[in-house]
């Protein structure tokens, strides 16, 4: 199976401007100095606490990162005489930095807003303590800055296991997604899916914002899923749990008989799930797909079909008594 | 495998009828049909991928087929394009 993990791209930069619309109303970010300095780009996901480059040292200054001036770099300052201040203030502003973010809701000192409009750099203000901002910040920063890519496939949440069923055009994905959704389950995106790297070891799906929970079903044309089944039908995102590879039973590829030895696709270096799942005559995709999420919560509540009569066949086998009993001994007058 | 780039030359950009258009001569051949635009890589087989790249006029996007008839799915489609869908 072939998940084509060549065009991974992610973004180089964002501007100043977006990440305050964001910070503004997830994390109360305000802002000091109006237009200013909105035009600027970030192109890091880290944070910088700038204590060093203000006491002089600026052989190592990682510029190009949001500077985040915490309770040591104002008390720092605030030490400064005011021609000092200036002076430190002048040599960090000299660097192309995107913006300033003052923490525990300290506001600028007058001279330091006046040369920040002068430079046109942004300052905005947080009432969170440095700690709690920078983690929050982080955590934004780096989902807008992660690895993505876009797959041919449709995302369903079955049973809560985010399902991505791929294959070739026209094989019927769409069709087991739809099932699915009739059944009670919850279509995330169809035809086009965009997975998001999250931190190591977790990969999002969603859908784009022009095409989300539309579909095409062949020989009817587009439907939008949201409008026909409701709000219960859909999601925004979910994580991918498994991938289901459709593809016409080829009687020379070997299919899991045991499901002893799971297999696994590499997403963007992260391992998920995987099964092959040959379509053949009389074989409803939708049951099949939904006891696949099942299994998958068994097994995550510790429970592995497999293993478990594995370990019945080597105590059998240990008895000597290769005798196949019936479950029940005797049928005690009961014919039921 | 064959790689081409392409530019949408008509006034109304990639919409819903050229669309589906490509989708029906890609569909023809057996080969694979990729698009890609601004770090999306879509099935040119599927419609509503071919409607997400929102490609306007003046889009770059680049074409890639691969399998035992892409030099005549090529053909096909590249003329499509550059007939601007024939609505210039």
């Amino acid at each position: 199976m072939k998940i084509d993990n060549k065009n991974i791209t992610r973004k180089e930069k964002i501007t100043v401007e977006y990440f305050f619309k964001y910070a503004k109303d997830n994390f109360k970010l305000k802002s000091f100095t109006g237009k200013i300095g909105l035009n600027r780009y970030i192109t890091e996901q880290n944070l910088h606490r700038p204590g060093l480059a203000l006491a002089g040292f600026v052989g190592l200054f990682s510029y190009p990162r949001i500077q985040v001036f915490g309770n040591t770099e104002i008390s720092y300052l605030k030490n400064l005489t005011e021609k000092q201040r200036k002076s430190s203030l002048k040599k960090l502003m000299d660097f192309e930095i995107p913006c300033i973010i003052l923490t525990n809701g300290v506001k600028p000192f007058k001279d330091m807003s006046e040369l920040a409009k002068k430079r046109n750099i942004a300052i905005f203000g947080s009432n969170l303590s440095t700690t709690k901002l920078i983690y929050y910040l982080s955590d934004f920063l780096e989902d807008q800055f992660a690895y993505r890519f876009t797959v041919h496939g449709s995302l369903v949440d079955v049973y809560g296991v985010g399902m991505l069923f791929v294959g070739k055009s026209g094989i019927g994905k769409s069709e087991v997604a739809l099932d699915l959704v009739e059944r009670g389950h919850r279509l995330v995106a169809d035809d086009v899916v965009i997975l998001t790297k999250k931190g190591e070891g977790i990969i999002m799906g969603s859908g784009t914002d022009l095409t989300a929970h539309f579909m095409e079903i062949r020989g009817i044309g587009i439907i939008d899923v949201r409008s026909m089944f409701g709000v219960r039908a859909i999601r925004f995102q979910k994580r991918v749990e498994v991938v289901i590879d459709l593809e016409i039973w080829d009687s020379k590829t070997e299919y899991t008989r045991t499901g002893l030895d799971s297999s696994t696709v590499s997403l963007m270096d992260i391992d998920i799930p995987y099964v092959k799942l040959p379509i053949i005559p009389g074989k409803n995709i939708t049951v099949v797909s939904e006891v696949i999420a099942l299994n998958y919560l068994l097994k995550h509540y510790d429970y592995d079909a497999a293993k478990v009569l594995t370990e019945r066949l080597k105590k059998k086998l240990e008895t000597k008594n290769s005798l196949n009993d019936r479950i029940i001994d005797y049928f005690e007058h009961d014919f039921e | 495998m064959i790689e081409k780039k392409v530019k949408i030359i008509n006034n109304a950009g990639l919409h819903t009828r050229p669309a589906a258009t490509i989708v029906k001569i890609a569909s023809k051949y057996k080969s694979e049909f990729f698009i890609f635009k601004d770090g999306m890589n879509i099935n040119g087989k599927s419609i509503i991928g071919v409607m997400t790249l929102a490609a306007a006029k003046g889009s770059e996007l680049k074409l890639t087929f691969d399998g035992e008839d892409e030099k005549e799915m090529a053909e096909e489609i590249l003329d499509y394009f550059n007939r601007g869908f024939d609505e210039l």
